[in-house]
């Protein structure tokens, strides 16, 4: 593949990314159904299987969508963000929204949108929290149940042979993502780059974003762009535009952010469902305790696989970065600490709001994290 | 069903105070210790009958932080919290409790290290974290009662599965202690727990007459036992004696608000441990509270026929503990308000906007917008959090209680 094609390939996915509502409403005008997905725990295999489009609901930067949401001051920005763009009509093209909670805000946002009745349909997911016989067959059953209520919105019924198909589908998208994961320095594309990569992940049509992974992964090793004595970090973040914005805090103060930790990523691309049995039970099984969030995975997995990231890229330090009012991720932090003290692996916590200003202000605290590294 | 714990005497409410406080627990608990019994750190709705009938002490983090919150003795709490590198964003139940486990203090003295950690998932997304940081940080046994997120908590398949969570709760605890389940006992522990719960109903119940003998700040420390030690015959023997406290004083015309009661309120949230002086103010004011979700909703026998059946231990507990109000669609939390402002002729709500307890409070406005619809009544939000007081001040809080009486007063008058 030549350079200029790479950047062709890359500049898709950054507008798959962007362009999100714009492809949904087209799909959509083309009779097909489209799901909204709120975070990381609605296994979209089975939205797929129905013949849906699963699409992530993200957070989009504009200041107005917070106040237009309406909702508590002390909730996090992201359940804000997304309510208010649903007021305001961004995510019309939607025929459902599926939550899988995550957290209690996530969890109870979603009683203020049926009391409003913002979309057509509206399920919470029971999801159970431990992973063991009795949860697996619990789950699986609201999994079934979940394929038969899809199956009739999208006029295609969830046979075990199409979610297979779906399984296989997804399976390769989070084996590219992981092949993406660790050759992404060797290929040169910068941290910016890499978060589209996965950011159109969340809203694009598998087959469409196994394509495009594929040929970016098919194109020939750069030389890493990094500079010797330039200190990489690995950044952790939910928030996708204020990761955004710390990968170029970071840059701007001699920094590079040369592995990520965008938790809609992690969630996504690390655990393969297991092509054994029965189709809904091989998902609650790769779903239950197996999607990296706070409090149902375990820590020591996590902490280890940071670790093993940033070993990986060579990253000397970590910066977690955490939404103000996001209490699931403070508390992963503090938790993960304790290891990351214990391990000498050079850290630091950052909690701002989704504006540029609010991370601006900890400019210094970026700027003097840096210059330890070096 | 029998209707009173005993065919004795009504119990001196004195002497069972005495037995049934805070600091009563604590001394309970030592001597738990003493006597080799298993301790285990419990997150509230865990089915308390059932670890009272397998002789394991519970210790309740979320109560400990309460008690701590209105004595004011958390801030060491949150300090310890701070250091550990929690944000203040995170429930202040969660750092207090964190930091009494990692001080093993308490308000009362020290804290005998416990054998297991308990939690039940159904109140907050955040229990399963804070025990998952509890089995990591303190390698002690740990169980999940797990009580998937849910807005139809009375799906049969739900309860079902609930039912099962509390056998394999058992099965837990005999794995990993020298404890073992009666049967016999377990029967004796809902019975005394379905005497307390009916009692507690009948206290609340009194609350319709006008005035309301019941003063909600009383009623906020009273609520400990039904929170921490039911399955204990005490504990329904002191619910008995506390509502024929509350019958006498009935007959007798009292009211908790001074110079009578003039205006009749809904409490909505949690009480501000660290202020409860808040409530009081009402009081003297003459505003008297005389119905809340957290007491009549949160606690007691919240069963469909609001018994509870000793003879089906495991499944009656299975529907009264999956009764969980914020797992209600929007709409059937305001049914419960709607009756209780006809019920308990209501002139106005005070909502508590509690920044540590997520559940409670989003969709709060959206219940008051109904109220509003239905009722036409004033509402006073106030923002704060349960058990921190950083940022509350008592004064502004007043400022705000002088307003909204005002309007109250001003309806009274057209």
């Amino acid at each position: 593949m030549q350079k200029q094609t790479r950047s062709e390939v890359l500049e898709r996915f950054r507008q798959g990314f962007l362009g999100r509502h714009q492809s949904c409403a087209e799909w959509k005008n083309k009779g097909r159904g489209v799901i909204g997905c709120f975070y990381g725990l609605v296994p979209r295999e089975v939205i797929h299987a129905a013949g849906l489009l699963p699409v992530q609901l993200t957070e989009e930067r504009d200041g107005r969508l917070e106040e237009k949401a309406g909702l508590l001051p002390f909730l996090c920005g992201m359940s804000k963000n997304i309510t208010g763009q649903i007021y305001e009509g961004r995510y019309d093209y939607l025929d459902g929204i599926l939550v899988g909670a995550v957290c209690d805000t996530n969890r109870h946002v979603l009683d203020i949108w049926a009391h409003r009745k913002v979309v057509p349909y509206l399920r919470l997911l029971r999801t159970p929290s431990t992973a063991n016989p009795a949860a697996w067959s619990f789950y699986a059953a609201d999994l079934r149940r979940l394929a038969e209520e899809l199956g009739r919105m999208g006029g295609q019924r969830v046979t075990e042979q199409r979610l297979w198909e779906s399984i296989g589908l997804y399976n390769e998208n989070r084996s590219l993502m992981e092949k993406f994961r660790h050759s992404r320095q060797a290929l040169g594309i910068s941290a910016e780059d890499a978060l589209y990569v996965f950011a159109s992940s969340l809203v694009m049509p598998v087959e469409e974003h196994n394509s495009l992974l594929r040929s970016l992964l098919e194109g020939p090793a750069q030389a890493p762009g990094s500079a010797s004595g330039t200190p990489g970090v690995l950044v952790s973040a939910m928030n996708l535009n204020m990761a955004l914005d710390l990968i170029r805090l970071v840059e701007e103060y001699g920094g590079q952010v040369v592995a990520d930790d965008l938790s809609h990523s992690a969630r996504y691309g690390l655990s393969k469902i297991a092509l054994e049995g029965e189709p809904f039970l091989a998902l609650a099984k790769g779903y239950l305790r197996r999607v990296p969030t706070p409090g149902i995975y375990s820590f020591q997995e996590r902490a280890e696989d940071l670790a093993e990231q940033m070993r990986l890229s060579g990253a000397r330090g970590l910066i977690y970065l955490v939404q103000l009012y996001c209490d699931a991720f403070a508390m992963e932090y503090a938790i993960l600490k304790e290891r990351f003290d214990l391990w000498g692996i050079p850290h630091m916590r950052l909690e701002a709001e989704d504006n540029p200003a609010s991370l601006q202000q900890l400019n210094v605290r970026v700027q003097s994290f840096l210059e330890s590294l070096v | 069903m029998e209707e009173s714990p005993s065919k004795e005497q009504t119990p001196d409410l004195k002497s069972m105070l005495k037995k049934l406080s805070a600091g009563a627990s604590y001394r309970r608990m030592l001597a738990a210790r003493e006597q080799g019994k298993p301790i285990c750190v419990a997150s509230a709705a865990v089915p308390v009958e059932v670890l009272y009938a397998m002789d394991v002490y519970p210790v309740f983090p979320e109560s400990l932080a309460a008690i701590a919150a209105g004595i004011r003795k958390a801030e060491e709490f949150f300090e310890a919290a701070r250091e550990k590198g929690f944000s203040n964003s995170v429930c202040s139940y969660t750092r207090c409790g964190l930091g009494i486990a990692w001080t093993q203090k308490s308000a009362f003295g020290p804290i005998p290290e416990p054998d297991l950690f308990i939690t039940d998932v159904s109140v907050c997304c955040l229990h399963v974290t804070w025990w998952a940081y509890l089995e990591d940080h303190f390698k002690k046994p740990t169980f999940y009662m797990d009580m998937p997120a849910t807005d139809d908590p009375w799906d049969p398949d739900y309860v079902a599965y609930y039912e099962e969570q509390i056998r394999a709760m058992v099965r837990f605890i005999e794995e990993n202690t020298s404890s073992r389940l009666s049967m016999e006992k377990l029967k004796e522990a809902v019975r005394n727990s379905d005497l307390a719960g009916l009692y507690w109903k009948k206290i609340l119940e009194l609350r319709q007459d006008r005035p309301s003998p019941v003063s909600f700040r009383s009623l906020a420390g009273e609520i400990l036992p039904l929170v921490t030690a039911l399955g204990d015959k005490d504990c329904a023997d002191f619910y008995w004696a506390l509502y024929e406290s509350y019958k006498q004083q009935a007959s007798q015309g009292y009211c908790p608000a001074q110079g009578g009661e003039r205006f009749r309120l809904i409490w909505n949230g949690i009480p501000i441990w660290h202020h409860l002086q808040v409530i009081t103010y009402f009081e003297e004011k003459g505003a008297n509270f005389v119905w809340e979700p957290y007491t009549a909703l949160s606690w007691g026998n919240k069963t469909p026929s609001g018994r509870l059946d000793a003879e089906n231990p495991f499944h009656t507990l299975a529907e009264k503990y999956t009764n969980v109000l914020t797992n209600m669609p929007l709409e059937r939390r305001f049914g419960y308000f709607d009756q209780a402002i006809r019920d308990y002729k209501v002139d106005g709500l005070v909502m508590f906007s509690n920044r540590s307890c997520r559940p409670q409070s989003i969709g709060q406005d959206e219940v008051v917008e109904m109220v509003r619809d239905a009722h036409g009544l004033p509402v006073l939000i106030f923002e704060g959090d349960q058990a921190d007081a950083e940022g509350f001040s008592m004064q502004e809080a007043k400022t705000r209680i002088d307003g909204f009486l005002e309007v109250l007063e001003g309806r009274k008058r057209s």
